[in-house]
């Protein structure tokens, strides 16, 4: 059974929310989901860009003003 | 409300004021302001030492004095300091940077009162502003004006200068992932 998990980085600056990312997912397995919970919007462009090269599938949602949910599905 | 349930869903808006530009479009933009700063001021582009200037009028505004100061000793400084924030180029750029900042981010919708996460975090920001700033004006200059303002004045320093920081950045993450993660 695929998992999904939520990873809390709210209010954290870069380039903790990559790091923290990049932690999270080598936990997890293949087809399991990452939540990923971020208010930086410049996260907001590396993380995506880093989980996208590493092949993983990302959707964003937009969930507020300055907020988002980030979801990876690993690959 | 719906003019802006349309505007959020329009392309335009969303590919000028909520996605981030490329990186090569930040590039082109800065060397560009860059060269208008040069041109039009007579000095490249620099942050932190306006900074200290800040401080400076700051403690002249509640009685200081730093007139005996050997960072402000310069005849170059002491004009600067005698001018005024209002005829001070580097002051109306900070300003116009902190105001841009702000205006982009509430265009994009993207405005938002963060919560401190824990003291490590307030710990850290006043540690790291205090090391970055006691840096800059060690070094003359922070990664604006000793970097990009010494690589783009074919200046060797500013070389020398990203060297360093590359070091101290190497250094920093790994002292990050120690300590915080």
């Amino acid at each position: 059974m695929a998992k999904e998990v939520t990873l809390d980085c709210m209010g954290e600056a870069c380039p903790v929310p990559l790091i923290k990312t990049e932690k999270a997912l080598e936990k997890l397995e293949k087809g399991d989901v990452l939540v990923v919970q971020i208010d930086h919007s410049c996260a907001m462009k590396n993380v995506p860009e880093w989980a996208r090269k590493q092949g993983h599938n990302v959707e964003i949602e937009e969930v507020d003003d300055g907020e988002w949910e980030l979801f990876i599905e690993k690959v | 409300m719906k003019f802006f349930d349309k505007l959020k869903n329009n392309e335009n808006y969303k590919k000028w004021f909520k996605d981030a530009f490329p990186y090569v479009v930040g590039a082109l933009l800065l060397s560009f302001f860059q060269i208008v700063t040069f041109a039009s001021t007579g000095n490249p582009w620099g942050v932190s030492g306006v900074l200290a200037n800040w401080g400076a009028w700051l403690f002249r505004a509640v009685g200081g004095s730093v007139d005996n100061w050997y960072y402000f000793s310069t005849p170059g400084a002491q004009a600067t300091l005698q001018r005024g924030v209002l005829m001070d180029p580097g002051s109306w750029r900070n300003i116009g940077i902190i105001v841009g900042a702000l205006l982009a981010t509430l265009l994009a919708s993207g405005f938002k009162i963060k919560k401190i996460k824990s003291g490590k975090q307030v710990v850290a920001a006043v540690l790291g502003g205090l090391l970055m700033g006691y840096g800059a004006r060690i070094a003359a200059g922070c990664n604006i004006g000793a970097l990009y303002s010494g690589i783009s004045s074919l200046s060797v320093s500013g070389w020398v200068f990203g060297l360093f920081l590359l070091g101290g950045a190497i250094v920093g993450s790994k002292l990050l992932t120690k300590f915080f993660l």
